[in-house]
């Protein structure tokens, strides 16, 4: 036997040894995990779920693998999820549209499909307007949309969008008969400067650079408190109308995954959003980090559910396809 | 002299940088040049790297593969045929055409010195008159959206010479495949038939490289088959370094690319492939000998090849000015720039106008590290000319798979290139013209959401279209151009000769 044959059987042992070891000994997880995330490269989920991603990485011990698979306003990955081994191998990195992708029927199940692992963050979808238009108050607004019914134009990211389910539900408890135009996410900011709509909704880490130059102005916020970047905007309900919808983001798994799994990844979460990147991060891009566990998140989801469906109904654009009806 | 202006020079010309950048754009080109790779995806992969490194270095490194990819895109199309990132699109009508012909260094000469001046061109708009123009770009409303892009659509005309109706319907089944999907608007599903990979629709890349490589693949095979390998015209490859009389010609393709471009890119929801396209028709409008396009001619090459570079700087202006992204990858160079506390936007001027400055330099070297990597790296290229029909026929079937499925990472979309490319097979039989179908493909969608949106804003009302002085004049243009072909072919069977 020559030598470098020998050195070959070595090193083939040594692997086929690392191999077998990894699976027989150590328990969950023994691979790289798939983080899969709805949004396309650079959206706000992807910035904010690859720097958690990468946190929950060293929690874990095992790489977190953040993969884009955007598409039908989160459809895409939420079908892929919801069809995978639920070995806690593949995470979906959710957020309110797990409530609006499933409600507008693009997929034939809804958010009670999954098992949820818990929420991470929210943020607040303030109105704003540009920072020199007459309006100064959000009554100022109102007021004058009572006077013209029909005739202000209020951006939203896209029919059914949150954005859009958000300016419905104040338009709504307001009064207000508005146009809502779904410009999309990458022309929003652009049409409220440029004039061509009068108002929008938009998550905060979207427009706060915006505001923190004075070229637009928040006048409120449908959340449940005032946020610290803005301390000094009102929310909805201390205007007087009650209308609570932030954008959140939390995990989710196929529907009987091990409960070991999804006891570590609930723990690995809750240390990736506590760790001071993240931290640091949120309070740049102005959303809370504010985890609650699957005991305090179904619920949540639940609520935010009848939520959306409702609006959705009134919007006419509530389409339910569960097989089961 | 601005202190700043110093500041932000010394930082992007320091030593890390300037390696970052040449890392950058030897990724970009590598990303560019295969087939789905996007650039968008090149940026990905290296975007958690740039958490880690100092702010200049993340934004050098960026940068370099922006440019890089934007060029590299263009070698693939030359060669293959393949358009390795969706700007390149329009390169491959003539770059591939002047392959056969046996000038694909001339091609890709050509291709690489017209990405340089696009670039330099577009760097200079943002170094000089940046907010005068984001604030022309911010004017363009929906409905002047529309009237764009519509104009856009209208370069179909100069496709449907030969053939009118068969030109017509290669556009319309472009437009009715771009239906397939999420509703822009409305997010519900359009003819899936409960298909949920049918949601995203159908990729424009799958769809283009499809409708290219498989042809020519069936085309490769045949001649094996039969054995008449009439001598490999793309082993012929000439010099890449064009001669005086080469440059004459590319002067004013190369300025309508480098204008067309820039400011296709400032306009938000925008991008390459239809700056590329745009400046193209332009370019062919502009000629002297507009029959020669699509047969190989250097104007064809020089005028998408300038466009795509220029969307890079054009794309920064709204970026830098308006925090707004010009096209998907200024989109994730925020996101990136995010994670370092440096929010591109109006701000960024007065509270880091030193940063905002090295983006400028880093922009400028980036440009510079293109054009020389990329002269450098054509000479390896020449080696995929020379591979024998045996390994290169299934290297190119392999290449086109995974360029499919690595778009979305989605094997189905593998599926629907193959469906593209019967679809080609069956077109070129009937000696139907492809250009239009991808030209819907990449417009439809923009023209179908900023019809909509205008209508919803004007409560139905036509009329906004012809009310609004940009909408108005873009629509007299798209009446000039959809005339202009016929008009030309009228005159030259009218005159004597």
């Amino acid at each position: 036997m020559s030598r470098t044959c020998r050195m070959w059987l070595i090193l083939v042992a040594f692997l086929a040894a690392c191999a077998w070891s990894a699976p027989a000994g150590a328990a969950y997880p023994t691979k790289p995990i798939e983080f899969i995330i709805p949004f396309g490269a650079g959206d706000s989920a992807d910035i904010e779920g690859r720097l958690l991603a990468q946190e929950m990485t060293k929690a874990l011990g095992q790489p977190v693998v953040p993969i884009n698979k955007e598409g039908g306003g989160g459809a895409i990955t939420y079908t892929l999820v919801k069809n995978a081994k639920p070995d806690g191998y593949t995470v979906a990195w959710n957020s309110t549209s797990i409530l609006t992708s499933t409600n507008i029927g693009n997929v034939p199940f809804d958010h009670d499909a999954f098992d949820h692992i818990g929420r991470v963050e929210y943020q607040p979808m303030p109105f704003a307007v540009k920072a020199d238009a007459k309006w100064k108050t959000f009554k100022d607004f109102v007021e004058d949309c009572k006077k013209r019914p029909g005739v202000l134009k209020i951006a939203n990211a896209g029919t059914g969008s949150t954005t859009h389910i958000a300016a419905v539900a104040v338009m709504n408890a307001a009064n207000c008969k508005v146009i809502h135009l779904p410009v999309g996410v990458k022309r929003r900011n652009a049409t409220v400067l440029s004039g061509e709509t009068d108002a929008m909704f938009g998550p905060l880490t979207g427009i706060i650079k915006l505001a923190q130059a004075k070229q637009i102005r928040i006048l409120t916020l449908p959340s449940q408190k005032r946020n610290q970047l803005i301390k000094d905007v009102p929310t909805a309900t201390e205007l007087g109308y009650p209308v609570v919808i932030d954008l959140f983001r939390g995990l989710s798994v196929p529907k009987g995954t091990p409960a070991e799994a999804k006891e570590k990844l609930y723990k690995a979460m809750v240390a990736a959003a506590n760790s001071k990147a993240l931290q640091d991060f949120s309070k740049k891009a102005g959303f809370t980090i504010d985890t609650m566990d699957a005991k305090e998140f179904d619920p949540y989801l639940d609520k935010m559910d009848k939520l959306v469906k409702g609006i959705l109904k009134e919007a006419k654009l509530y389409r339910s396809k569960k097989p089961t009806q | 002299m601005n202190p700043a202006v110093l500041e932000g020079f010394l930082s992007a010309t320091a030593p890390e940088a300037l390696a970052a950048l040449a890392a950058g754009a030897l990724i970009g080109l590598i990303a560019g040049m295969l087939p789905g790779v996007t650039i968008s995806s090149g940026i990905i992969i290296v975007l958690p790297l740039t958490f880690v490194m100092g702010p200049h270095v993340a934004i050098s490194l960026l940068l370099g593969i922006y440019s890089g990819g934007m060029t590299g895109g263009s070698f693939s199309a030359i060669l293959l045929n393949i358009p390795g990132t969706p700007s390149a699109s329009a390169t491959g009508l003539d770059g591939h055409q002047m392959a056969r012909k046996g000038e694909a260094g001339l091609a890709l000469g050509t291709a690489i010195f017209s990405s340089f001046f696009g670039g330099m061109f577009s760097l200079l708009c943002l170094y000089l008159i940046a907010p005068q123009l984001a604030a022309v770009a911010l004017k363009f409303q929906a409905v002047d959206l529309f009237s764009l892009i519509f104009f856009g659509l209208t370069i179909i005309a100069s496709f449907a010479v030969q053939s009118v109706v068969k030109g017509i319907l290669s556009g319309l089944i472009g437009l009715i495949l771009v239906t397939v999907g999420q509703d822009p608007l409305m997010g519900t599903a359009r003819y899936t038939f409960g298909e949920v990979n049918l949601l995203q629709g159908v990729h424009f890349l799958t769809a283009l490289i499809g409708l290219f490589a498989i042809p020519q693949l069936a085309d490769g095979i045949a001649e094996s088959l039969k054995g008449t390998g009439k001598g490999n015209a793309l082993s012929r490859f000439g010099s890449i370094y064009p001669r005086w009389k080469h440059y004459r010609e590319m002067i004013i393709p190369t300025l309508i690319g480098s204008v067309v471009g820039t400011f296709i890119g400032i306009l938000p929801g925008t991008g390459g492939p239809i700056a590329a396209f745009l400046s193209y028709d332009y370019a062919q409008k502009a000629s002297r000998h507009p029959e020669k396009f699509g047969t190989g001619c250097i104007e064809g090459v020089a005028a998408p090849e300038s466009a795509n570079n220029a969307v890079c700087g054009g794309a920064l202006i709204p970026m830098m000015t308006l925090g707004i992204p010009g096209d998907p990858v200024t989109a994730i160079l925020i996101g990136a720039l995010l994670v370092h506390g440096l929010a591109p936007g109006p701000m960024l001027f007065v509270e880091r106008a030193d940063f905002a400055y090295t983006i400028i330099f880093s922009f400028f070297w980036s440009n510079i590290f293109t054009l020389a990597i990329a002269l450098l790296g054509v000479r390896l290229l020449v080696k995929v000319l020379d591979a024998p029909k045996a390994v290169l026929i299934p290297a190119i079937a392999v290449l086109c798979a995974i360029g499919s499925f690595a778009l979305r990472n989605s094997f189905f979309d593998t599926y629907v290139m193959f469906a593209f490319g019967l679809l080609g097979l069956m077109m070129r039989w009937l000696g139907m013209p492809v250009v239009p179908l991808i030209l819907a493909l990449v417009l439809g969608r923009p023209l179908e959401e900023n019809l909509r949106v205008a209508l919803t804003a004007s409560k139905g009302d036509v009329s906004t279209f012809f009310t609004s002085p940009i909408s108005l004049g873009f629509l007299l243009l798209s009446a000039v151009s959809i005339a202009w072909p016929f008009v030309q072919q009228w005159r030259r069977r009218g005159s004597p000769a």
